[in-house]
């Protein structure tokens, strides 16, 4: 090994050898970062998954144990229910909302630009605690929901209060942050060949017609794009059921998301090999809805090339 | 290829490095300070980080003895971490794991299940060096002995109490009751109360701190000595209680009751969404501050038929110190300040409930304002009347405290029969404590 890497060495030129090192100087960071951050948590989380560990004391092994008290733990269920409801929901409806946004604003009109960026902002915003606040105090009993509902002489509900609207209002928000993918849909709906339209047209269509013939299956690589990203992102929403909920995913676990509650298992619980076991599922059912994803693509998925890329 | 591997095992040495040169510079400060820990010099410099939970008022008050302390003391350095209660344990919790725990660190009725995880340090070696505890409540002391051992310094007396919002009982022209109130007067009053307020409840559930005060009047208890002391029954009973109170209309329907806020600020009662509500006495300050509201404490409604109220002196919080601090007489001398120094005690007046070194509160009391000398007289008024011993906090404090809300929602919402509700509390309750003291015991 050693002779052939001299040999190999030595056939590079000095120029390309520098370019190496400093191509290999600038991944360092990433790479050090890779290593502690991502890859190490995750052989350790393993490790504590087949343990019980109390996060203060030695994990004690405990093989598949935790694995198996998860199918019998109620709240884990309602943890997982909660979660595929919300994906579900969300990741349509917020998907339709940004194609409905895209093709409208596709038009040429005055502004348009402004209109852009009014419907991008929500989802710069995200993530953020602060819109979590906004929206509790939005949908609290008194909250502005129901001062406008009060304006038109309905009675409105504690939203975020009642176990059956609660989820409710995390999905609409979620919705109302469709921006990044109504952006990425843009882009795609200007890759389509405008000559495509203008033959449609010549031949007759409708605009639905032309909307379901042309645009659809030619935006269906962005719109899988789209599909995986939301899914992965919303599997792993926290930060607004967190806030919203108070972090106790309540009221009665209609808010428990599956973060959520590994969260809660593992830092107020006490149960940190319990939630690593719970994370190495989420990471096996994502995969799996992923790589359904991935192989349904063939059948719904239209690549100009063929595919061929 | 090749080339990949050879900076692959580059980068792991260079991760492996940085890992290495931080641990042993984590040891080098570990072992200065315990080498000249014994013998301090003033030029010593020294950080010693401080963490607790609160609402505006403790932090102002708790960050001003800390200015205190630093000038008295110029080699100390106080890092302060402090936020409101929510997230607050999952954040030490974090930080313990990490072993990167504050060295000074405020808990409440848990300290009990930090204690059995063995990260508090041990208190007796610094009693009456550092730390003076000869004027301390012998109950207090006692409420933080574990297995012969004083694990944390009793910040505040304080005990269960009902907040009356005087100015919504005038505004529904409804009068002020007996301080000897019962049960029965209870459910008379807060219907009449919801009737003739616009828009707001006679009471708030009283929750897990009420039921513990409902269960002491029946003589019985949560759990103590490692013996669990009431029954499925009892819980029915508290249960119906509510479930009763809320169908007269006296209790705040559940959409209100369930939005409501643990800050004092965004509480039920502060925002006038119900007239009454259950606190700790020592946050009689924090409720009254926040609104222009007058407020009275008032003890909990006796039990006609045994003619207890329940309600007992507890510990409001401790300050305990984390078993690897790397400056421990520092940390005892700090807390030592905070609980015995006059100007200190007298800075941070009652927010952590009333002084339990009797020096100090005879100084505050002197010269306690109305509001101050309101609290102290219902902690005398509960020491006078006191027919129940302190219980702590159930082991597995953060889930079963989870549970209880939880079951409550599940009756309000109709989700489950107060029957049904109750008995799987029960059971699961008792599972909790089993495996909390279980662990612990391995």
């Amino acid at each position: 090994m050693e002779s052939s890497e001299i040999k190999r060495k030595t056939k590079l030129s000095k120029d390309t050898k520098k370019q190496y090192v400093a191509a290999y100087l600038f991944l360092l960071p990433w790479l050090i970062g890779f290593l502690g951050l991502v890859l190490g948590p995750m052989i350790s989380s393993l490790y504590l998954s087949f343990t019980r560990f109390d996060l203060l004391n030695t994990p004690e092994w405990i093989g598949f144990a935790n694995y198996q008290e998860m199918f019998q733990d109620d709240r884990w269920l309602a943890s997982a229910k909660v979660t595929l409801t919300f994906v579900f929901i969300a990741v349509p409806t917020q998907l339709i909302a940004a194609l409905l946004v895209a093709v409208l604003l596709n038009k040429k009109m005055a502004g348009v630009g402004f209109y852009r960026t009014t419907y991008y902002l929500p989802s710069l915003l995200g993530g953020s605690v602060a819109i979590a606040i906004l929206w509790k105090n939005l949908f609290e009993i008194d909250g502005l929901v129901n001062q406008v509902l009060a304006f038109f002489h309905i009675e409105g509900q504690g939203w975020i209060s009642h176990p059956d609207y609660a989820l409710g209002t995390i999905i609409i928000l979620a919705t109302w942050q469709f921006g990044a993918s109504m952006v990425i849909f843009l882009a795609g709906l200007k890759q389509i060949p405008k000559e495509l339209y203008e033959a449609a047209a010549v031949d007759g269509g409708t605009k639905c017609q032309i909307f379901f013939r042309v645009t659809l299956p030619l935006l269906s690589p962005v719109i899988f794009f789209n599909l995986i990203i939301e899914l992965i992102k919303s599997i792993q929403v926290f930060t607004s059921a967190f806030i919203i909920s108070e972090g106790t995913g309540g009221p009665i676990n209609s808010t428990l998301f599956y973060t959520l509650y590994l969260y809660q298992k593992g830092f107020t619980h006490f149960e940190m090999g319990y939630a690593s076991a719970m994370a190495w599922i989420l990471v096996f059912v994502l995969g799996v809805m992923t790589l359904v994803i991935f192989f349904s693509s063939k059948y719904w998925v239209h690549y100009e090339d063929g595919g061929k890329l | 290829m090749k080339n990949w591997y050879l900076y692959f095992v580059l980068a792991l040495l260079a991760v492996v490095t940085i890992a290495c040169s931080s641990d042993s510079a984590n040891e080098e400060t570990e072992d200065t300070s315990s080498n000249d820990g014994q013998e301090q010099t003033d030029e010593e410099n020294i950080t010693l980080r401080v963490a607790w939970w609160g609402g505006q008022e403790r932090h102002d008050r708790t960050l001003q003895v800390i200015e205190m302390y630093e000038e008295q003391n110029p080699n100390v350095t106080i890092e302060a971490e402090y936020s409101g209660f929510d997230g607050y344990f999952d954040k030490l919790n974090t930080q313990l794991a990490a072993g990167n725990a504050p060295d000074v660190i405020q808990f409440g009725g848990n300290l009990n299940d930090f204690v059995y995880r063995d990260v508090i340090l041990p208190l007796d070696d610094y009693v009456g060096n550092q730390l003076n505890t000869s004027l301390h409540d012998q109950s207090m002391l006692d409420s933080a002995t574990f297995d012969g051992k004083l694990y944390g310094v009793t910040l505040g007396t304080t005990a269960w109490g009902i907040l009356v919002n005087k100015t919504l009982f005038e505004e529904a022209g409804v009068a002020l009751p007996s301080k000897e109130w019962t049960w029965d007067e209870f459910k008379d009053l807060t219907p009449q109360l919801t009737e003739n307020l616009d828009g707001a409840y006679g009471t708030g559930d009283f929750g897990e701190d009420g039921f513990g005060v409902f269960l002491a009047q029946r003589d019985k208890f949560t759990y103590l000595d490692g013996e669990i002391g009431f029954e499925a029954q009892d819980v029915k009973d508290w249960f119906n209680l509510w479930k009763e109170l809320r169908e007269s209309g006296g209790a705040a329907i559940p959409e209100v009751q369930v939005s409501a806020s643990q800050t004092p600020e965004q509480s039920l009662i502060v925002q006038q969404d119900v007239a009454i509500e259950s606190i700790a006495s020592n946050q009689l300050g924090a409720y009254a501050g926040a609104t222009e509201d007058e407020f009275e404490l008032y003890p909990y409604p006796y039990n006609a038929e045994t003619g207890k109220n329940g309600v007992s002196l507890r510990p409001s919080q401790y300050f305990a110190a984390y078993k690897d601090t790397p400056h421990p007489e520092e940390a005892a001398k700090f807390m030592d300040f905070f609980v015995n120094n006059i100007e200190a005690t007298e800075v941070l007046g009652n927010d952590r409930g009333a002084p339990v070194n009797s020096d100090v509160r005879k100084n505050l009391i002197d010269q306690a304002d109305e509001m101050d000398q309101a609290v102290y007289s219902y902690i005398d008024l509960v020491s006078e009347s006191s027919d129940a011993p302190y219980i702590p906090n159930l082991p597995g404090y953060n889930e079963n405290t989870q549970l209880f809300t939880e079951t409550e929602q599940k009756i309000y919402y109709d989700q489950q029969s107060v029957d049904e509700a109750a008995d799987s509390y029960y059971e699961e309750v008792i599972a909790n404590i089993d495996k909390y003291v279980n662990e612990a015991a391995e």
